[in-house]
């Protein structure tokens, strides 16, 4: 994910593009370096601490170095990790684990139970500052009765756990491993290792012969080249230097198809959202937001804003959660119906909302506040645009200081996992979401007990109708991931959640 | 006369000191009111989810619980000890990151200055060799396309041109030094020092145009004429020989711009250079990276500076005997 | 005037460019457009150029040739006003620098210097990002990275004018400095200062360009060359005329300035005068 603002200057280099689209010179001379893979990205890792790694080339590099209790496969099922198996006993309130055998590190150190307790509970120390310490809320202590076994005395049933033990933010550590040694010297249980880093420039990392996977890493390597610009990335593919990459830009993917190079677009679990903080001002009054609600045409932000390139969604986008886009109050634009909110709300002469917006953070933001202004302003609501560059933007962001917010939020495969930590009053991210309500309480605590996918569902399309007919926020659409690749790449799976998990089964040349 | 010479010397160092203090201080007092620290960089929005225990623990961890004062001269105070700061990122120590970075940067200022010399002093000769002909208005032409053209449309348009045209793009390829592999490292320099030569063949070119205009209307120029010195010996010898004082002026001026100033064209480029090492810092808000960095550079201006000074003083003897 | 079309024609292409986007950018003071800048009209997006839309229309179906003229109004008012301030500033700095001497001439070549040894576009993002976003605050931050330049182009000539025979003549008959300096030093300066402010106006235009560019110039939705550049970027396949526009415009703008700032110098630069 570009931060800032000086990573625009790279995603600008239009005429690259421009140039490139006309000619091709398909896949060039250069070394393919046998069974190296290379990956264009536009940052190097800014940590290879997995428990505080949270940029997008971070949690890249580290997933394929370091391995987690569960994993998700590609339709972001969860399905076995470290731990072969595991189960709920006691009326959901423990879990216990069981630990796949003969896994080692790859400083040739064995992994076992203690290490899954030592990093479970170092997760949970505040001191630690691990990202993903509010996951585990539900944990109340680890236990390792025996080497290959792990577990977890909980509060109460939470469905949601095996989902959350998958994020990279909970990877598996050696016990007593360090930041300040880890970052020089990773040591995981993934399916490479550190081969070698030059700062700023790249990253490369070797295969795992001793990976306990049935289908060993393909590439010999991977080398995660820095180039800070897409457009410079896609003209390296061109040249034959970078095999494959991730583009977030859908005008860049739309130049990088060229001969020679494979762009596959998949869905993103990241949503586009106008975030209202309902604990401010004239936001508090529900007819307010209800008026937002009914005053915008979803498709057209989509259409002005990224050229159309995804869809219009509700509140949660993981397939097998997805809320319907249409079952939600004015699915269509009526500014009618807006105005009669308004008038409810005893707000007829208008209303006007600060609005943040972040410029450099992700390429559509400043276009989705534009024609989501000019929508809104013909139902009499004011956005009043506060353009910031993105250290600004987040400082407002995490402040709760705004009425609204143009953002792009992360979504993730189980629903609790996206929305407990915004929409529960405990939830460590309530302050910004600005909302919670009883009713919701109930339901996500409802979720978190029922175990069964169809039962689950069903609470879930709750908590997705009180959200959206209560306005809490308004939910815009969802993009596509772009995944580029040359003629020699086999075997790559993109995943919704953006994840290059499939670089261990990727095969080049 | 050398206790003149001596005080002049130590006023001139004591000045450079003052300079680079108010540097430091600037930088620093900058850098903590741009919005944001390192742990909201590094996390972004994630950050807010963060409970105040863990917070805590950041902020001991990034050093951020001190009071800047104390940030402030424990920074200045190890600079003397030649601890430049560590950055975490990289893993290496600033000193480490600039050993790599200045040389970078160097050699593109060194490329593109010789680029420009080649452009821009041969062209404003030729300019001011009949002024209001043809050939000097080639001469504005270019100078004008150098001062409009802004360096990202170029680069980017070199770059694409070369990619996707020639399939030559050396820039794709991890970047090698000039000791590890010189050829592939030139190739790789071409292109960003011939976009920010052209930029500077401008001024150059301006400067050398102007010059030369001068020094041809004085009166031992035509003095020179008269005794019947061969014109193109006149051009060469007494006339640009003496139009050199304002081009190695304005050469020195541009070479020390360039030192921090090649920022947008490294990013494009994939340049590791000093500049993308100051942009990264920001990014990141490391600030002990930007800050020495800053520094570095601002030295390098300054020593820079003298040295133009230097060399004038050699070449214009008018300045040497006073 | 007629010096300069006497001695530069140049000078005086440079002035018809001006003179035809002053024209405009009075048109998009005055609201005189043919449609509001800033309202969208989604069914009509990408337009090509036609009669109805001079220059086609962008993804938000504004028209683009209304956007390209307020954004040179834009573009002119955030450069007129930096360079104001920077020539004010600056030339008053080198005024009091190079005639008073001493510990002024001091401070402010102490501040000069560390400006001047700061990396200029670093300084600009800077200061941009720690400001609160406006065409106002771009401005500010535009002229702070110009005044040192006007301090070090102005000093100078000060300096040596203090030495001329009737600034000292002027002292003798016990006129106060401020006097001298008003009456005296400062119209044999205005020749230079009038030169540097053409040539700062072009640097004024490419600059707030860039930071628009870089996202932190004139905040959106209000037009600004720069921010039209950068919206424009990506559309290059899908309409390159909302990129062809305003990337023509600043072009043609930094070219007028540079050729008036060539026509100025060529009149006015006391060193030309009496040449060719």
């Amino acid at each position: 994910m570009p931060r800032g603002w000086f990573s625009v200057i790279g995603v600008t280099s239009v005429l690259v593009i421009a140039l490139a689209g006309c000619s091709s010179s398909g896949s060039g001379t250069g070394p393919s370096a046998g069974r190296t893979l290379v990956v264009g990205v536009t940052s190097d890792p800014d940590t290879l601490f997995p428990w505080k790694a949270t940029q997008f080339t971070a949690v890249n590099v580290l997933q394929n170095l370091y391995g987690t209790l569960t994993e998700f496969d590609k339709d972001l099922n969860v399905v076995p990790g470290l731990a072969e198996s595991w189960k709920a006993s006691d009326g959901g309130r423990t879990l216990t684990l069981k630990l796949r055998q003969g896994v080692t590190f790859s400083d040739g150190s064995g992994f076992d139970s203690d290490d899954v307790k030592w990093s479970l509970d170092q997760i949970m120390n505040p001191d630690t500052a691990a990202v993903a310490r509010a996951s585990l809320s539900s944990v109340k202590s680890v236990t390792a009765p025996d080497k290959s076994t792990v577990v977890l005395e909980l509060t109460g049933p939470d469905a949601a756990l095996p989902a959350n033990l998958a994020t990279i933010n909970m990877a598996m550590l050696s016990t007593g491993d360090t930041e300040a040694k880890l970052s020089t010297r990773p040591n995981g249980t993934g399916p490479f290792t550190l081969r070698s880093r030059a700062a700023s420039q790249s990253i490369t990392l070797a295969r795992n012969d001793k990976w306990w996977g049935a289908d060993k890493p393909k590439a010999g390597a991977l080398e995660f080249r820095v180039i800070p610009d897409e457009s410079s990335i896609v003209a390296a593919m061109q040249s034959g230097n970078v095999q494959l990459t991730v583009l977030n830009d859908p005008l860049v993917a739309r130049t990088a198809q060229v001969p020679g190079v494979t762009v596959a677009k998949t869905p993103q679990l990241n949503y586009h959202v106008l975030q209202l903080n309902a604990r401010h001002g004239d936001l508090k009054d529900v007819n307010v937001r209800l008026a937002i609600q009914c005053a915008i045409d979803r498709k057209q932000v989509l259409d002005t804003a990224a050229l159309g390139e995804g869809e219009v969604v509700g509140p949660i986008t993981s397939p097998a959660f997805k809320s319907d886009p249409a079952r939600r109050p004015c699915p269509a634009r009526d500014l009618s119906k807006a105005a009669e909110y308004l008038g409810k709300a005893g707000k007829s002469g208008g209303v006007t909302l600060k609005t943040i917006v972040s410029q450099g953070e992700y390429a559509t933001s400043v276009n989705e506040a534009q024609n989501l202004k000019a929508q809104l302003a013909e139902a009499k609501i004011n956005l009043d645009l506060e353009v910031l560059e993105s250290g600004a933007y987040v400082d407002r962001w995490n402040a709760a200081d705004f009425d609204a917010a143009v953002a792009l939020n992360g979504g993730r495969p189980d629903p609790d996992g996206s929305y407990g930590r915004y929409f529960t009053s405990q939830g460590n991210f309530n302050k910004v979401a600005g909302y919670s309500s009883p009713e919701l309480d109930k339901l996500f605590a409802d979720g978190k007990a029922t175990t069964g996918q169809a039962a689950r569902k069903a609470i879930y399309d709750q908590v997705s109708a009180r959200l959206e007919d209560d306005a809490v926020w308004i939910w815009l659409f969802s993009g596509y991931t772009y995944t580029a690749t040359t003629a020699e790449v086999r075997g790559f799976v993109p995943m919704a959640n953006g994840s290059l998990q499939y670089l261990r089964a990727t095969s080049v040349g | 006369m050398r206790g003149i010479v001596g005080n002049r010397v130590v006023r001139r160092v004591a000045s450079t000191l003052g300079t680079l203090f108010g540097v430091a201080v600037l930088v620093f007092v900058m850098l903590r009111a741009i919005p944001g620290n390192q742990i909201t960089a590094g996390l972004g929005t994630e950050a807010a989810g963060l409970a105040p225990a863990q917070l805590q623990a950041l902020e001991r961890y990034y050093g951020l619980d001190q009071p800047l004062i104390t940030q402030f001269f424990s920074w200045l105070g190890n600079l003397f000890t030649g601890n430049l700061g560590y950055s975490a990122r990289n893993q290496q120590s600033v000193l480490e990151l600039t050993l790599h970075s200045l040389p970078v940067t160097a050699e593109l200022a060194v490329l593109s200055i010789v680029l420009a010399l080649v452009i821009g002093v041969p062209l404003g000769t030729l300019s001011a060799s009949r002024a209001g002909s043809p050939r000097d208005a080639l001469g504005q032409l270019v100078s004008l396309a150098g001062l409009s053209i802004p360096s990202f449309l170029l680069a980017t348009t070199l770059l694409s041109v070369f990619a996707a045209s020639f399939g030559f793009n050396p820039n794709g390829r991890g970047f090698a030094t000039l000791a590890e592999d010189p050829l592939l490292n030139l190739q790789q320099m071409v292109l960003p020092a011939l976009v920010l030569g052209f930029g500077i063949a401008a001024p150059i070119l301006r400067t050398t145009r102007a010059a030369v205009l001068e020094v041809r209307s004085e009166d031992f120029v035509r003095t020179a004429r008269a005794k019947g010195v061969p014109e193109r010996r006149l051009q060469v010898r007494h006339v640009l020989g003496n139009a050199l004082v304002p081009i190695v002026t304005m050469t020195g001026l541009q070479f020390g711009y360039l030192l921090g100033g090649a920022v947008v064209v490294e990013q494009i480029f994939s340049v590791p250079g000093i500049g993308r090492q100051v942009l990264l810092g920001i990014q990141q808000k490391e600030y002990a990276v930007v800050q020495s960095t800053v520094l570095v550079i601002a030295l390098a201006f300054v020593l820079v500076n003298l040295l133009t000074d230097a060399i004038y003083r050699l070449v214009d003897p008018r300045v040497g005997a006073s | 005037m007629t010096a300069l079309a006497r001695r530069s024609p140049a000078g005086v292409a440079g002035v018809v460019v001006l003179a035809v986007l002053a024209v405009v950018a009075v048109l998009s003071y005055l609201g005189l457009l043919p449609y509001d800048p800033v309202a969208q009209h989604p069914p009509s997006r990408f337009l090509g150029p036609s009669g109805a839309h001079l220059f086609g229309t962008d993804q938000f179906g504004r028209d683009v040739f209304s956007r390209v003229a307020a954004g040179v109004g834009n573009s002119a008012l955030v450069a007129v006003v930096a360079v104001a301030f920077a020539t004010v500033v600056g030339t008053l700095g080198g005024l009091v620098a190079g005639f008073y001497r001493g510990v002024a001439d001091n401070a402010i070549g102490g501040v000069t210097n560390v400006l001047f040894a700061f990396p200029p576009l670093l300084l600009a993002l800077s200061l941009a990002s720690v400001l609160a976003r406006g065409w106002f605050t771009v401005a500010v931050a535009i002229a702070i990275v110009y005044v040192p330049i006007f301090i070090r182009v102005t000093r100078g000539p000060v300096l040596s004018l203090r030495e001329i025979e009737y600034v000292r003549a002027a002292v003798a008959t016990g006129q106060s400095r401020f006097q001298i300096m008003v009456r005296h030093v400062l119209p044999n300066i205005a020749s230079i200062v009038v030169i540097q402010v053409a040539l700062s106006l072009s640097w004024a235009v490419l600059t707030e360009a860039s930071l628009s560019f870089l996202g932190l110039g004139t905040p959106p939705p209000a037009p600004s060359l720069g921010s039209m550049i950068f919206e424009a970027r990506s559309l290059v396949f899908v309409a390159p005329w909302t990129l062809i526009a305003p990337g023509a415009v600043v072009v043609l703008l930094v070219v007028g300035l540079n050729l008036l700032g060539d026509g100025l110098r060529d009149t006015l630069d006391p060193r030309n005068r009496g040449r060719q």
